[in-house]
């Protein structure tokens, strides 16, 4: 039957309707498919594990625990990071927790719940059984991060604690502090660490991966740029893992770091991967907003801030009197208003939409009347200023530091920022893409989140990603090319990749233009912002697209790229991921255009009814895993989702 | 090195020189060096740091004591003589004459051995460690921790001095009036009070006193640190006593030149 | 506001560096260190000329990325905040700052204000880590740990890697830093097991690039994590029983 499904026309230009993807899914019932998949994996013995290498690309949480584990089975690993040490990448930022279905508490808490929750949280467009695979390695990887260093917080038994987080009724979030990314990752890259000590994983910092092997059809190796040196460099595998992380930089304004990058996956797409749902994007209700013309990004405040700040605007449009001069009768407790179920906990995709529209009416607040209040007033009233600052203490601290302003006395301003990419490079069960000997792990992949993104659901599946997927799937690729051996330091495939790389960097060097790479970024953004922003229509994507090439074609004729390819330079390394994201802008304006419903964080003003979104089951239940076409148009390939266990329904907080 | 390479040729002109040399395999792995700055120590410097503690103690506890043998001088002549000479006297007949004198003399004569050598140890260590560029634009509070040198040398000369002028009694450091003690006296308490008549003298005394209060204040708060100790409580008590017995000492010797050249002493 | 700066500008490791003096007219007390060198490297390739290589990635006082000297301290005047979150509003309009980068022996300048900080992470690869392979955790729930020790055990492992508290010491020692993994990973029942072991191969680590510590004081208040002075202690109470009870564990 799936044979003969086609998908949906497409009425974007460039756009060609492709064939169906199979998942590979293990042929089970989803609740013991991860079970069943695991024994029919192939294995290799441990005495041959070492005539393997793999390059695992990123130290993240995902690559980290990548490269750890395979190093510790005994693969040859060499793994790469764009920083200087492996534990700044950016899953060292995330603030809440992490979710596992470990049913600690007396909550009604299970495996079927942790899937519903995230099947449904994700608008059904998620692959349902991925999603168990999720929910069932839970367990361990809260074990695992606790033993390998990670101190998460206790009760007064000592026992592990847990705090309830956005989208769910129950209590299954782990964490440290509000340093939960930061102790997971740091406790990860040790144990990459303990592997470079051992000297099973080669790590090499700062080198960027610019461009991919490529041996036939298969992944055969990386092509890096060492950011000290300029040196460009190949480095050829059995396997390549990519966990280089999610795209939401592309926004240029967003809650990432400033050097997260889509490189390293649309190097992947260029070369045929497919890339899924693209404009899938979640944005973060409450970051904050943009109050000056050099402010480098929307930080991010913790979503917990929503459970005693009251969001509002000013009823009347403009009204430019200070917070605490309008009255209570003139202020419009929208979220309270609109969904008097959740209020002020809607989840983010509704929070940030209901924003936005506030904003776009002229309801916004603030120099640029681009954000909304969140105000803590009637919960100091109520509870007592200790008990706020005892909860939010260091988050009003960091609050005040931005922007100058004390929350204690004025309400804080939030606004919703780019945050994160439930799209990526499109892979089956196994993590695979469809370039064979191609892993994802991570944000850079897809398939867990759908359209949505629940809290403390990130550094979960680039655990389970790292530490106990990928290790089995790719053992079970590799197993039966033992007696391979990667390709040949002067083999012509090796030698095309170097000069195609060299090429590109010559020819960004070689504009001599006049602006450098952060103006176009800063510039893509904007269109971004405006045109795939938290509301998309056909008419914003279109003329974003329109937009998007022409800025391109600017880019490629105006860039200034200063200094040479043979120092650290970082201009060069911005104006490389600059030129990759004009190209991805594209895709994702053409993925949200070409999909004609409203789902999770793609929201079509066309596709609504009394203000909700619609989705629309019938036509639209499946991933979109997009391959770029070598005439410059997008090819639309098809992963029908199914959905055993969680029925399709209609969100509604209202 | 695991991986395969190639490619490195295009920009093997590139001026990556680290103290004159291009330590292409650690740039291979991204960093710039990866020889160490100094091989391992034979001695680390967290032992020398606890020998300084231990020492740094023993000259503690013995200041301490000797500031409190030092206030018998308000008790009148007789009574500190006969302290000095007590002194020699003490544990006799299991010790000789100044036996016990003796063996606090050469017990800290190897503390303070260890200690000064430790410290200069730890001070090239630091030195070499920082690199070309010295830390400017430090916060006032930890003035005694970055004068620890310099108290150090002054407290070092000071004991040279002393010894000098109260101990041997040498010509030229001395009072010429000098009396050395006997088996069956000491004339401490003349020697103490003429030489402190001479005002540079008291002057000395004082700054070097000024001195170990510094020295001492900072030295016993970082001896918690070097053995070891981690426990708030008891490092805020530590800091206090630290604090307190530097003060004592200092208040309390001081006095003494004080009452010397107000004649309350003579 | 406007602001002078005198910049540390070095083509590449080994070379010599020298200041260089640029101004910036339009900043504004809100704006972050790093968005004034943001500023002054846009106005620099306007006009073709190379801008300040510095380094920075989260921008949220996480990653540790960054790390400025101004006027001498690590980071920037206000004490425990990361470059990334010093705002400009501690600075007056016209006033002259230095702006150069980490300094240690231990760190080489790789270019402007970027330094090597990897003899940081030998002394983790030589042993800040816990040795329990991928799948053979226990139970996290079985491992008790009290309320207090874990709260003890984060405090410590706060640790953001940033370096700056190598650069604020006089005697370019690693002890906060070296510290603070100590009694993190000590803390933890996993972590315990190999308690003697990893001290002195990180100390034996440390030894070779960092100096001895005389307890300045000035790591503590460069520290954008707030790693308290007892991160030291811990570093000589490991060293100290690792060498009397001469066991692994």
């Amino acid at each position: 039957m799936r044979g003969r499904w086609r998908g949906p026309s497409s009425h974007v230009d460039g756009v060609t309707v492709g064939g169906v993807l199979d998942p590979h899914a293990p042929d089970a019932p989803y609740d013991s498919a991860w079970h069943r998949r695991k024994l029919d994996y192939r294995l290799v013995n441990p005495a041959n594990r070492r005539r393997f290498k793999v390059i695992v690309v990123g130290t993240g949480l995902a690559g980290a625990g990548a490269a750890a584990a395979l190093g510790e089975l005994g693969y040859q690993v060499e793994s790469f990071t764009f920083h200087d040490a492996p534990r700044r990448a950016h899953s060292v930022a995330a603030q809440g927790g992490i979710n596992a279905a470990r049913e600690d508490t007396a909550d009604n808490d299970s495996l079927q719940r942790f899937v519903t929750d995230t099947v449904k949280g994700g608008d059904f467009r998620g692959r349902e059984v991925d999603a168990f695979r999720l929910a069932e390695e839970s367990m361990r990887v809260v074990d695992h991060l606790n033993a390998i260093g990670a101190p998460f917080a206790r009760e007064y038994g000592g026992t592990l604690a847990t705090r309830s987080f956005g989208g769910v009724q129950v209590s299954r979030t782990f964490y440290a502090r509000g340093q939960t990314g930061q102790q997971l990752q740091v406790a990860s890259a040790q144990a990459l660490q303990r592997q470079v000590h051992a000297g099973t994983v080669t790590l090499r910092v700062r080198h960027e991966m610019l461009d991919l092997i490529m041996d036939g059809d298969r992944v055969g190796g990386v092509v890096m740029r060492n950011l000290i040196s300029g040196d460009i460099t190949a480095h050829t595998a059995h396997a390549v893992v990519l966990a280089t992380g999610g795209y939401g930089n592309i926004f240029f304004h967003s809650t990432l770091a400033k050097n997260s990058n889509a490189s390293a996956i649309w190097r992947a797409a260029q070369h045929g991967a497919h890339f899924a749902s693209p404009s899938f994007i979640q944005f973060h209700p409450t970051a904050l907003p943009i109050s000056s013309q050099w402010q480098s990004k929307t930080i991010l405040m913790s979503e917990s801030l929503r459970n005693d700040g009251r969001v509002w605007v000013p009823t009347r449009p403009g009204d430019q009197r200070p917070a605490n001069d309008i009255p209570e009768t003139e202020r419009d407790y929208y979220l309270e208003r609109k969904y008097p179920a959740f209020g002020n906990l809607t989840p983010r995709d509704v929070a940030s939409r209901a924003a936005t529209e506030q904003i776009r009416s002229g309801h916004g607040v603030g120099p640029l009347c681009n954000g909304v209040y969140l105000d803590f007033r009637d919960a100091i009233a109520r509870l007592g200023r200790h008990t706020i600052a005892e909860r939010y203490g260091n988050l009003f601290h960091m609050y005040t530091n931005a922007t100058g302003e004390d929350p204690y006395e004025v309400p804080m301003r939030i606004a919703p920022g780019a945050h994160f990419t439930m799209g990526g490079l499109w892979s089956d069960y196994d993590l695979m893409t469809s370039l064979p000997g191609l892993f994802v792990g991570g944000e850079c992949g897809w398939g867990y989140h759908g359209a949505n993104r629940l809290g403390a659901n990130s550094l979960l599946s680039a655990c389970v990603d790292g530490w106990f997927t990928l290790p089995h799937t790719v053992a079970n690729y590799l197993a039966p090319h033992l007696g391979t051996e990667p390709l040949a330091d002067d083999s012509p495939q090796v030698r095309a990749a170097l000069s195609r790389t060299r090429a590109r960097a010559d020819a960004l060097l070689a504009i001599g233009g006049t602006h450098g790479p952060g103006h176009f970024h800063r510039l893509l953004g904007a269109i971004l912002y405006e045109g795939c922003g938290v509301i998309r229509s056909r008419e914003t994507l279109e003329h974003a697209i329109g937009r998007i090439r022409e800025l391109r074609a600017e880019f490629w004729r105006d860039l200034r790229v200063v200094g040479t390819g043979l120092h650290l330079n970082q201009e060069l390394e911005l104006a490389g991921r600059v030129a990759d994201y004009l190209e991805l802008a594209e895709l994702m304006c053409v993925d949200a255009l070409d999909r004609e419903e409203s789902c999770g964080a793609h929201f079509r003003a066309e596709h609504q009814r009394d203000g909700e979104a619609t989705r629309d089951d019938k036509r639209w239940a499946f991933a979109s895993a997009w391959q770029v076409g070598t005439d410059g148009g997008f090819i639309r390939h098809h992963e029908p989702l199914h959905f055993d266990t969680v029925p399709l329904t209609t969100r509604d907080y209202r | 090195m695991t991986s395969s390479r190639v490619g490195r040729g295009r920009h093997a002109h590139g001026a990556l020189v680290e103290g004159g040399t291009t330590d292409r395999d650690a740039l291979g792995m991204g960093i710039v060096r990866s020889a160490r700055l100094k091989p391992p120590p034979r001695i680390p410097s967290w032992v020398l740091k606890v020998v300084m503690a231990v020492t740094g103690v023993v000259f503690a506890l013995f200041v301490l004591v000797h500031m409190i043998g030092n206030l018998k001088v308000f008790t009148g002549a007789e009574h500190f003589n006969e302290y000095a000479h007590w002194l020699r006297t003490v544990l006799q007949p299991f010790l000789p004459y100044e036996g016990l004198l003796w063996i606090l003399r050469i017990a800290l004569m190897v503390a303070l051995v260890a200690h000064v050598w430790s410290a200069a140890l730890i001070w090239r260590r630091g030195r070499a460690s920082r690199g070309r560029h010295r830390r400017p634009g430090m916060w006032v509070k930890n003035f005694t921790a970055r004068t620890m040198v310099v108290t150090g040398i002054v407290l070092l000369g000071f004991v040279v001095f002393h010894v000098l002028d109260l101990t041997t009694g040498t010509a030229g450091v001395a009072v010429d009036t000098f009396q050395p003690a006997t088996p069956s006296t000491a004339h401490a308490y003349e020697n103490l009070v003429s030489s402190l008549q001479r005002p540079w003298v008291a002057l000395a005394y004082m700054v070097s006193m000024l001195a170990l209060f510094l020295h001492l204040a900072h030295g016993l708060w970082t001896v918690v640190s070097d053995v070891g100790f981690t426990g708030v409580r008891l490092r805020t008590v530590a800091w206090w006593v630290a604090g307190v017995v530097a003060l004592a000492v200092m208040l309390g010797n001081i006095l003494i030149p004080i009452a010397v050249l107000m004649g309350v002493v003579a | 506001m406007k602001l002078v700066m005198d910049v540390w500008r070095q083509a590449a490791p080994g070379e010599a560096g020298h200041y260089e003096t640029h101004e910036v007219d339009d900043a504004t007390p809100e704006m972050s260190l790093l968005e004034l060198l943001d500023r002054l490297n846009f106005a620099l390739v306007e006009n073709d000329r190379e801008p300040v290589a510095f380094e920075s990635d989260c921008r949220e006082g996480i990653c540790g990325a960054c790390g400025i000297t101004v006027d001498g301290i690590p980071h920037g005047p206000q004490q425990n905040t990361p470059s990334c979150h010093q705002r400009l509003a501690s600075f007056h309009d016209g006033q002259r700052i230095r702006l150069e980068p980490l300094r240690s022996a231990a760190y080489p300048v790789i270019r402007d204000l970027v330094v090597d900080r990897s003899a940081l992470d030998r002394i983790i690869v030589a042993g800040g880590h816990v040795a329990v392979p991928g799948g053979s955790a226990p139970d996290a729930d079985a491992l008790l740990v009290s309320h207090e020790r874990a709260e003890q055990a984060l405090d410590m492992a706060a640790c953001i890697g940033c370096g700056a508290c190598v650069a604020a010491c006089p005697n370019g020692a690693a002890h906060l830093f070296v510290g603070s993994k100590l009694a993190h990973l000590s803390l933890l029942p996993t972590g315990r097991q190999e308690r003697g072991k990893r001290a002195r191969a990180m100390l034996n680590e440390m030894e070779q690039d960092f100096g001895p510590c005389s307890l300045y004081g000035e790591c503590a208040k460069v520290c954008p994590a707030n790693i308290p002075l007892t991160a030291i202690a811990a570093v000589n109470k490991e060293g100290l029983r690792s060498f009397f009870r001469h066991k692994d564990d």
